[in-house]
């Protein structure tokens, strides 16, 4: 390989550190945020890691009370008076993120009594937005079923048609060839959006409207293209010989299909399931046409972000739910889709 | 009864297309090594992929041990092939690779291990058996394939141009190879491939093949020799035989061949043959061996003419002359005037009357 110039160097990391920032940054910014109470995300400026405990002041009052001070980066500020234990759970929870039960709260507040006014560093729960998110935003938790069984069932229907599309292109020739080449493409021109309407009609005739499958089918249709496409060009590059072969030492074409040419092709099939499984677990717009009752995850955060102005970090988690699943596939999958067979120690 | 029979066997792609192979008529008997021998698309590959049976029949029988395999899956069929790409399955290791056969014949575990590892030791890969094909070099992938058609011990080996992706030196010592295993496993092997010297180390039998017919069967020896079509003489040997148009012609003390550049007097056990052609052209064919170079004028019978060399190619045992006769290049092999220089003019005859003719319309050697 030639080596770069200085100049050639330096584009390419500025262009790579552009690339880089548009994707991390939010990320980072939406972890971060994941995991802040209320108190820090109202901060300014906001700390990049949120502070895994609370540390507030407490003073009693005549009246028998304690008031509570918080220092939110301009000095400690008076922020609430009460002594009633649910009152405190309730404002510790909301504000800061701190689970612990009222009582124990006025038990420990009780010293102050004592000891005049003292500082109480308090844990937070780090995970007190997630749980939220699923308190707030009801669907959620059958949203990421949802979600998951779409995927599955997109999977599966466009790996299937598309894969077996792709062996006959690759193997076989039949009139109309090039041309229903092309047209596979030009399914994939249409944005989903644009098929929706027509495809909720369908749906609704067939009965399949708010269903999964009936998602998983609208998913399917481009991506049936795609995997066509994918698995044509990998099926092309798998010599024939290698099937004869197959044939001739003792399998049918069953034994032959399941035995050589599919694990040969795994590479593309595990790219094109990334494909299926990204569309169907990222996709809003349809979900939103197409669902009533059975939303998918995406749309249930789509939703929550859109509604809940003012508590932006139960979203952020939200995201984050969102986020984690497809990472977690895509990374899977990509050590596959790298694969050389051979080169690589199993 | 022969081991295996084709009888009139014919292909045809498309329905009215061309005869790719057109009625093949052969026999083979147990034991046999055969090289079908020919240009690329004169049908050789295609005849054996309609034996193994992947490839469709358009006409005519195809019988192993007088039982008609046309119609049985490849599998049915008892045959192993041997692939030009070697057919080594890259997701398997090679154990896996020798036992997939065996593994669809259901056989015990135990006795799968011990058939490979009797076919690795056959072909000398037993300490590669835990590798992935991508690990290994040609040769060693070409091994596998051997081991992995000799581990279901078939009635028929085919082996389809299975050296040509090796280089020149391991392709010298594996045919060497396949030679010994196909004595040592006694079986009887349809070997294809368009290299001659490949063949002629190989075959018991070389089956000549041009676009689909088959132009002469006969042992590497009586093929060189005697061959019977004016392409078996041009196809085979290197370089090919060297032929001129001449017209024969009766004198007094007999035929004489009269070409452009020279006049041969026809030797004398070819006469009562080319008789009837007097006053007609026929092809003249001589091998570049038998062409005799002089560097004095001779006037002996076998006299061809006076000519100059243009090129000379030294090959280390031999020299090959390059000059033209008549306006038809003519490659010379002599091992007596190997120092000669280009431009030198020499005197050429032909040795011992080794001379081959051929008529012109159906190619077929007059003798």
């Amino acid at each position: 390989m030639n080596r770069l110039n200085l100049i050639q160097k330096t584009v390419m990391s500025l262009i790579l550190s552009a690339m880089v920032i548009t994707v991390v940054v939010p990320i980072i910014f939406f972890l971060s945020v994941s995991f802040s109470n209320d108190f820090e995300m109202n901060q300014f400026p906001k700390n990049l890691i949120p502070s895994t405990s609370v540390t507030v002041k407490v003073a009693p009052t005549e009246q028998g009370l304690y008031e509570i001070f918080y220092n939110n980066g301009e000095g400690y500020r008076s922020i609430i008076t009460t002594a009633n234990p649910i009152k405190l759970e309730t404002f510790f929870n909301r504000q800061f993120a701190v689970t612990i039960p009222g009582e124990q709260l006025v038990e420990q507040f009780s010293k102050t009594k004592e000891n005049g006014p003292m500082e109480f560093k308090l844990k937070k729960d780090m995970f007190y937005n997630f749980k939220q998110f699923f308190t707030i935003a009801t669907k959620a938790k059958s949203a990421l079923v949802n979600s998951i069984l779409v995927s599955i069932y997109t999977i599966i229907i466009s790996l299937t048609i598309g894969s077996l599309a792709g062996y006959a292109m690759a193997r076989y020739n039949f009139k109309f060839k090039e041309t229903i080449n092309v047209t596979l493409l030009i399914v994939r021109m249409f944005p989903v959006v644009g098929i929706s309407i027509p495809m909720a009609i369908l749906l609704i005739n067939f009965g399949l409207f708010d269903t999964l499958l009936g998602l998983a089918i609208l998913y399917s249709i481009p991506n049936i293209a795609l995997t066509a496409w994918i698995t044509s060009s990998i099926f092309v590059g798998i010599n024939k010989e290698l099937e004869e072969a197959s044939f001739i030492f003792g399998a049918n074409s069953f034994h032959t299909f399941m035995k050589i040419t599919l694990p040969l092709a795994f590479p593309a099939l595990a790219a094109s399931s990334m494909y299926a499984f990204l569309t169907a677990w990222n996709d809003t717009i349809s979900a939103l046409i197409l669902t009533n009752q059975n939303q998918t995850l995406a749309l249930v955060v789509y939703k929550a972000i859109g509604t809940s102005s003012s508590s932006i970090q139960y979203a952020a988690a939200g995201s984050l739910i969102l986020i984690i699943p497809a990472l977690v596939f895509t990374f899977i999958v990509r050590k596959y889709v790298n694969q050389m067979w051979g080169g690589v120690e199993v | 009864m022969s081991y295996l029979v084709l009888k009139d066997l014919e292909k045809r792609y498309t329905k009215d297309g061309n005869l790719i192979v057109n009625k093949m008529n052969l026999s083979i008997e147990k034991g046999e090594f055969i090289v079908f021998l020919g240009p690329s698309g004169c049908g050789k590959t295609t005849t054996i992929r309609m034996i193994s049976g992947l490839e469709d029949v358009s006409g005519g029988e195809i019988l192993i041990e007088g039982e008609n395999i046309l119609g049985k899956k490849p599998k049915d069929r008892g045959v192993s092939m041997i692939f030009q790409s070697y057919a080594v399955w890259p997701h398997m290791t090679v154990f896996e690779n020798i036992a997939y056969p065996l593994k669809l014949q259901k056989l015990p575990k135990a006795e799968i291990k011990e058939r490979v590892h009797a076919a690795a030791e056959a072909s000398d890969i037993t300490a590669l058996l835990d590798r992935y094909p991508a690990q290994m070099s040609g040769g060693q992938r070409q091994r596998v394939a051997v081991a992995r058609a000799i581990v279901i011990k078939p009635k028929l080996f085919l082996m389809d141009e299975p050296l040509s992706n090796l280089d020149a030196k391991l392709r010298v010592s594996m045919r060497t190879e396949l030679k010994n295993i196909h004595t040592r496993e006694n079986s009887t092997s349809i070997f294809v491939t368009h290299d001659q010297s490949e063949a002629m180390s190989l075959a018991d039998r070389i089956v000549v093949m041009n676009k689909g017919i088959i132009e002469q069967i006969g042992t590497p020896m009586e093929v060189y020799q005697d061959s019977a079509t004016k392409f078996v003489a041009s196809f085979i040997g290197t370089p090919p035989t060297n032929f001129y148009e001449v017209k024969i012609e009766k004198r007094e003390d007999g035929l004489y061949a009269i070409a452009t550049g020279f006049e041969y007097k026809v030797p004398d056990r070819l006469v009562p043959a080319l008789l009837p052609y007097t006053n007609k052209k026929v092809d003249l064919g001589v091998r570049p061996e038998f062409v005799g170079v002089s560097l004095e004028k001779t006037h002996s019978l076998d006299h061809l003419c006076e000519s100059v060399i243009q090129f000379v190619e030294p090959q280390g045992t031999h020299a090959i002359l390059i000059t033209d006769i008549g306006g038809v290049e003519t490659k010379i092999m002599t091992i007596d005037h190997m120092e000669i220089r280009p431009n030198t003019k020499v005197s050429l005859f032909m040795k011992n009357g080794n001379v081959m003719f051929f008529d012109i319309e159906t190619t077929q050697r007059i003798k």
